[in-house]
């Protein structure tokens, strides 16, 4: 009986593939989407990630004094005045009692103070009716003046109705409420400023050398272990492997300090040398090859060890037959290699080489802990300026919005390079039904 | 009998409410101290002391307030610290105190994760109107008070006497150089022909002729500065990029290299190893900070520092450029609280903790230099010579990088731009001209190029 060509809809396949589903949602799809987002706002330490709120301070008085806004404006923004009047002294007595502010009339009745601290000072006069915390104190000062500087308004509401009881004319209110902002905005600025600096396309030309060379080396290295150990006794080949296998499970911080020790100029290399008369190097850093033979090797070792096994367990797959028989015509070693092994390997090579091109594009942690992108920035790969951008700065404001950009361009390489590799590989093939079973 | 029980009850209760505290507040403090080790333990400490002495000033006011310190300083470096700061700040759980950099005030300022203790503290109170007022300008940003300054410390040049010694100087020499770095009698020029001596007679090893801070920092400013270069225009706040002498700084490094009095790959040394030969001898000149004192002496055993170390101004590039140094200092913060009686109990104790006794018990522990001028009348303090004579030689020319939301992509940059052409990756020339370009993008407006 023909089975039924339309799919069913299972509840329960659907309930099995939830948590995958969840997990891919929550640790793939929204780093991309979020990734996405951010690349196109101004987003860092001082714009904050949650949202904003309205505050004008003198840097932000400079940057309006050639923007437009009257001078009048200008002019009430920039003097801050404490003016001890009745509306003020009103205000005093609902918040303290009419006793308080009857003697500060008498005190400093009709006075303006200019500076805040003089305000202060001129309420620490009080002396039948102390205000004796200085939180009150500074929040009685507050009440004689109606300057906006320097007060932050939660909603913009608040803050328009600030700018309106200061005497600021309405004309002026909008570009007040945009510059007073402190929360980040959409913007294209981190898109233009990749394509005009000259750093972007070094980091560019710097991530291609990564990882061709890095690849070339996975991938060529682990082709070399994989048939080495193919050739030698299982209990010999196994214990090979194993000791190929240490510097993916070191952990990184460790494996690469060994590389320290290895590579400077107090290092075992250089110490060495030195018995034969050259004088110590440091041999990860001297100059700009150095650093990068240092980091294809550190990389390439570690990804060594994932094409190994992928090849081992593929080049076991080959019937042993074929060998046999190729040894009865006679072949050779290398022969066998290169007409038995290596064609029946393609797809684990190129399924290898896909693979690890999208992981050293992205891959920066190494570099990072062995030169941090040195000598002079020439190791500094795209996923590491993207690091030291949105999440280290020695002057503390982290750019995340420019940080994301540079992600945002590896997030579109790799998903271009996934689709052709896709494609390439002819993916509907591979996932179809064995024909042997139809 | 249960009648009277519970007559008596209610009686008690009536009476407790008259006798009972007007006020009584739990607190639990959380400080977060960033860039801290052991022997920087007073920062929270201090605050600890603090704590004991409010709640005492509270309980004879009649309020009762107990406070609980949670301290934290176990930061896996300054990253971690901020990054940890400013993510709790977002999800409303932040510290209720910092202790961080001064050039955090702008960013965090901005985001609103900081509370300005102006508004909490009267600044005409001793301990604050001790405090020396170039320090807490440090910890205000806009005209605003936004923290108190924890420490002081400064960025000396240092000279190892016996090299020099070895290349002709003697001890009267030896003890002038300070004053004629000041004066700017002595250069770098002067650094480069005595460094290169010194290698070329054996005295020391190649490359260690001049041995500079192995990573970024606030010191490699100094070097701009010492070619006459300015970080801020006062006028304006924005920041300045002077290319002369932005590109002689470069070449600076350059000409060491050149020289063989500095290694080409020095940048990424191990600060371990960095730390270890400087004080002892390996290297003929150095620059670090006040607070290497404690290290030289203490972990890497140079027991006669005096002796061994001069130490002075960062020398004036050329005649054109200035002697002088940086300090950075480290500034309490209080954090944004969803209850300003929190930010107000924060305040008080920061205060506390900036009096002269406490932080000369910071200062002295940790080779720090003090922020108050009444710390010279502490025995503590005036009794150790390294305190008064750093604070003496270096701490009153001292000038501090900007309060600047854009100082940390300038200070990276010209970093990235020194590291460049030290290795000979560029020219200094064209290291400017990236540089410039960089700037001009990132920073707009905000830049002056001269």
């Amino acid at each position: 009986m023909p089975r039924t060509s339309k799919p069913r809809f299972n509840w329960l396949g659907l309930g099995f593939m939830a948590p995958a589903l969840i997990v891919v949602a929550l640790f793939f799809l929204a780093p991309v989407i979020m990734t996405g987002l951010f690349a196109f706002t101004n987003m860092s330490t001082s714009t904050g990630i949650t949202g904003g709120e309205y505050l004008l301070t003198q840097s932000n008085l400079r940057a309006l004094e050639n923007s437009g806004v009257s001078d009048e404006t200008f002019e009430t923004l920039s003097t801050t005045s404490y003016r001890v009047d009745e509306a003020g002294l009103a205000r005093l007595a609902e918040q303290h009692n009419q006793a308080t502010a009857d003697e500060f009339r008498t005190l400093h009745g009709d006075t303006v103070f200019t500076a805040r601290r003089d305000m202060e000072r001129a309420l620490k006069d009080l002396n039948q009716n102390r205000i004796r915390s200085t939180r009150d104190r500074k929040a009685a000062a507050e009440l004689f003046t109606s300057s906006v500087l320097d007060e932050r308004f939660v909603e913009e509401t608040d803050f328009r109705a600030a700018l309106a009881n200061a005497g600021i004319n309405d004309a002026d209110h909008e570009i007040l409420v945009t510059e007073a902002f402190t929360g980040w905005v959409w913007t294209t600025e981190n898109v233009e400023l990749l394509t005009s600096l000259s750093s972007s396309a070094r980091y560019a030309m710097n991530t291609a050398i990564y990882v061709i060379f890095t690849l070339a080396f996975n991938v060529g290295f682990g082709l070399l272990l994989a048939i080495s150990t193919f050739y030698l006794s299982p209990r010999v080949a196994s214990s090979f492997r194993t000791i190929w296998f240490l510097p993916r499970v070191l952990p990184p911080v460790l494996y690469v300090l060994m590389w320290y020790w290895l590579t400077w100029d107090t290092g075992i290399i250089s110490t060495f040398a030195g018995y034969f008369g050259f004088a110590p190097r440091n041999w990860m850093l001297d100059t700009a090859t150095n650093a990068w033979v240092v980091i294809i090797l550190i990389n390439g070792f570690v990804g060594a060890s994932l094409g190994m096994i992928l090849f081992s367990s593929a080049i076991k797959a080959i019937p042993s037959s074929m060998l046999y028989a190729s040894e009865v015509d006679g072949a050779n070693r290398w022969q066998q290699v290169r007409y038995i092994i290596l064609p029946q390997l393609r797809w684990p090579i190129l399924f290898t080489s896909s693979y690890q091109t999208l992981s050293l594009l992205t891959s920066f942690e190494y570099i990072l802990l062995a030169t941090d992108g040195g000598p002079g920035g020439t190791t500094e790969v795209w996923a590491l300026a993207a690091y030291h951008t949105a999440l280290n700065n020695y002057g503390g404001n982290l750019q995340y919005g420019l940080g994301a950009a540079y992600a945002l361009v590896l997030v579109i390489i790799g998903i271009i390079t996934s689709l052709l590799y896709l494609r390439f590989f002819n993916f509907r093939e591979l996932v179809s039904k064995p024909r042997i079973e139809n | 009998m249960k009648h009277l029980t519970l007559g008596t009850t209610a009686l008690v209760a009536a009476l407790s409410a008259f006798t009972a505290p007007a006020f009584a507040k739990d607190l639990t403090v959380t400080v977060w101290a960033g860039g801290t080790n052991e022997a920087d333990a007073y920062r929270i400490e201090n605050i600890e002391i603090a704590a004991d002495i409010l709640e005492r000033e509270y309980a004879i006011m009649g309020e009762e307030l107990n406070i609980t310190i949670e301290g934290r300083r176990d930061f896996g470096g300054w990253e971690e610290f901020k990054q940890g700061v400013t993510l709790a700040a977002e999800a409303g759980t932040a510290p209720n105190i910092v202790v961080t950099s001064h050039l955090d005030i702008a960013p965090w300022s901005q985001a609103g994760y900081i509370v300005p203790v102006e508004d909490y503290l009267d600044f005409d109170t001793f301990p604050l109107n001790d405090i020396y007022p170039n320090l807490l300008e440090i910890a205000a940003y806009n005209d605003v008070q936004w923290g108190i300054p924890q420490d002081a410390e400064s960025r000396p040049f240092f000279f190892w006497k016996d090299t020099m010694r070895g290349i002709g100087y003697s001890d009267e020499d030896i003890a002038a150089l300070p004053g004629r770095v000041a004066s700017g009698d002595y250069t770098f020029a002067n650094v480069l022909e005595d460094a290169s001596k010194a290698v070329e007679m054996g005295l020391v090893e190649e490359g260690y002729g001049f041995y500079p801070r192995p990573s970024n920092g606030p010191d490699y400013a100094q070097f701009y500065q010492s070619f006459g270069g300015t970080l801020q225009d006062p006028g304006t706040g924005k920041l300045v990029l002077d290319r002369e002498s932005m590109e002689q700084f470069y070449q600076f490094f350059v000409d060491a290299v050149e020289a063989g009095i500095t290694r080409k790959n020095h940048l990424g040394t191990d600060w371990g190893q960095w730390y270890n030969e400087v004080a002892n001898g390996k290297a003929a000149t150095w620059h670090g900070g006040t607070w290497h004192y404690a290290r030289y002496t203490g972990k890497e055993g140079n027991e006669d520092f005096f002796g061994t170390i001069e130490f002075s101004l960062i020398p004036a590039g050329d005649e054109n450029g200035r002697a002088n140094t940086v300090t950075h200092p480290l500034v309490y913060l209080v954090t944004k609280q969803a209850d300003e009686t929190d930010e107000e109990i924060a305040s008080q104790l920061i205060k506390i903790a900036s009096g002269p006794r406490l932080n000369s018990l910071h200062a002295i522990a940790s080779a720090h230099l003090g922020i108050g001028q009444q710390q010279s009348n502490i025995e503590l303090y005036a009794g150790d010579r390294w305190a008064s004579e750093a604070t003496d030689r270096l701490l009153s020319t001292a000038n501090a990088q900007p309060n600047h939301l854009n100082y940390g992509a300038f200070s990276e940059a010209m970093f990235k731009g020194l590291e460049a052409a030290w290795t000979g990756a560029q020219t200094p020339a064209e290291a400017v001209a990236d540089l410039e370009t960089e700037l001009r993008a990132k920073l707009g407006d905000e830049l002056i190029v001269r």
